[in-house]
């Protein structure tokens, strides 16, 4: 396979992209880079271009300018029957968790082997055992097992997203690409989620590129933080080394810490 | 119309068998058709919905299609039919089944394309085939609404059907036009209870149906 010959689960070069209509450009020469088993954020303000990324990333635009690579995998080249196999090696996250709400949490986890098995299984709804045990196990791993047979819809945010991760480990992807996982959700659902999800990559080793608009959520959550501002990419450290310089490069304006109003910090 | 009204009592009984036989074909023309349309309907719908058939060069010819078969009129359709297949009630329900398919697929596709895309884009992205995605997602999120319109359309072509006789296609209404050309009133009476009486109890059956769909 050619995935081997490639170090990099994702590679990103030059992309550019113009929604039609707008004159300033959605993302202008992005380029960086996430090895395999990294967990990356990509940090900006609403209209920085993440999602916009995330949606050239998953394909549902197709971008002007540039190259992707996903698991050495040049997107764009790919049609029918191809795209759709590269497809279920790549695991999404949406902002909206898009579960398919009568279905119940099991079956929609069971959705993400949807890619592996074969269409008379899906349409009579049998699946293998071994199939059916896997999304039980994923479900358990998302501490979810208790509502296996709930309605998707009759779930609470936090637990769709989760459902949503364990419909990503059906799938068994090494790579999960998540748009603004958390947005939705209250605080402690959203850092109960990305601990989740963090935990199941490190687990795995499964690559993560995430985008987020809260700095300490994506320094909590990530091993490097790429900036993301009017579309380029202004900042891009490890999660150790980002500093408020970064995040007023990012945003614009100073960081507040939290607890400390404005004009009160003690000077260092 | 006193006058008409007075000569209709008391109703005419005697060939109560034949009339019921009569209504119970209408019914059935009802059935049949819309259960054909149903089936076309379903094997269209995603064609005509912009969601899940983004290329124009299928959906529009297919709307095309559905738009001219919705707009003549099953009474039209059966008139041909009688023409084409002669005399009965498989011209009525091949004239039901026509219309009714342009009306029904229309209204599954516009079911169809007020689905959130959100999980049908997530279910797509994992791979999953249009047939997977189709069964798998969109099935039980449109199924109520379909089971709903489908039922509405049975109850209409009831209505419709009690008529199609009067053309030769079958059904009651043929019943209707002998009553009426011979000026036997009592008889002409009694199919018109039958009709009343079958339409209400469809019209009822269907509406409860439908309340437990929604």
């Amino acid at each position: 396979m050619s995935r081997l010959g490639s170090a990099h689960a994702i590679r990103i070069q030059g992309l550019g992209h113009t929604y039609p209509g707008h004159s300033a450009p959605a993302l202008r020469d992005v380029s960086f880079e996430v090895a395999r088993g990294e967990v990356v954020a990509v940090l900006g303000p609403s209209g920085a271009g993440k999602t916009t990324l995330f949606r050239c990333l998953t394909q549902l635009i197709a971008f002007e300018q540039g190259l992707v690579e996903l698991a050495g995998r040049r997107l764009g080249e790919l049609h029918g029957r191809e795209l759709s196999l590269a497809r279920r090696e790549v695991g999404l996250i949406f902002q909206q968790f898009n579960l398919v709400r009568r279905l119940t949490a099991e079956q929609n986890v069971l959705a993400g082997r949807l890619g592996r098995v074969p269409a008379w299984r899906v349409v009579l709804r049998r699946f293998e055992p071994s199939d059916r045990a896997l999304a039980q196990a994923s479900l358990a791993r998302v501490g979810l097992s208790d509502q296996a047979r709930q309605r998707a819809d009759r779930l609470s945010g936090g637990q769709q997203q989760r459902v949503a991760i364990a419909r990503v480990l059906a799938q068994q992807s090494a790579l999960v690409l998540a748009d603004e996982p958390v947005s939705s959700l209250d605080p402690a659902s959203a850092s109960d989620v990305l601990d989740t999800l963090r935990g199941v990559a490190r687990e795995r080793g499964i690559t993560v590129l995430s985008s987020l608009h809260q700095v300490d959520l994506a320094i909590a959550f990530a091993d490097r933080i790429v900036g993301l501002r009017d579309g380029r990419v202004v900042v891009d450290a490890p999660t150790s080394g980002f500093g408020d310089d970064d995040y007023a490069i990012i945003f614009g304006r100073p960081r507040r810490t939290a607890n400390v109003p404005p004009g009160q910090a003690t000077p260092a | 119309m006193a006058d008409w009204a007075g000569r209709a009592w008391p109703p005419e009984t005697a060939d109560l068998g034949l009339l019921l036989l009569r209504a119970a074909e209408t019914a059935a023309i009802a059935l049949v058709g819309t259960t054909l349309a149903a089936v076309l309907a379903l094997a269209t719908c995603t064609m005509a919905a912009r969601n899940l058939t983004p290329s124009a060069f299928v959906r529009l010819p297919t709307r095309w299609l559905l738009n001219t078969l919705r707009g003549i009129d099953s009474f039209v359709f059966a008139i041909l039919f009688v023409a084409a297949v002669g005399l009965g009630p498989f011209a009525g329900v091949l004239g039901v089944a026509l219309h009714t398919w342009g009306s029904m697929a229309k209204l599954f596709a516009e079911t169809i394309e007020d689905v959130p895309a959100g999980p049908l884009d997530a279910v797509r992205l994992t791979g999953a085939s249009r047939v997977k995605l189709v069964s798998y997602a969109l099935v039980p999120d449109v199924l109520p609404g379909l089971s709903s319109i489908g039922l509405y359309m049975l109850e209409f072509n009831v209505r419709t059907s009690t008529v199609l006789g009067i053309v030769g296609a079958g059904g009651i209404g043929l019943e209707l036009k002998n009553s009426l050309d011979l000026l036997n009133f009592p008889r002409l009476l009694t199919v018109i209870v039958i009709i009343l009486l079958m339409v209400t109890a469809v019209d009822q059956l269907s509406s409860r149906l439908r309340r437990r769909l929604g």
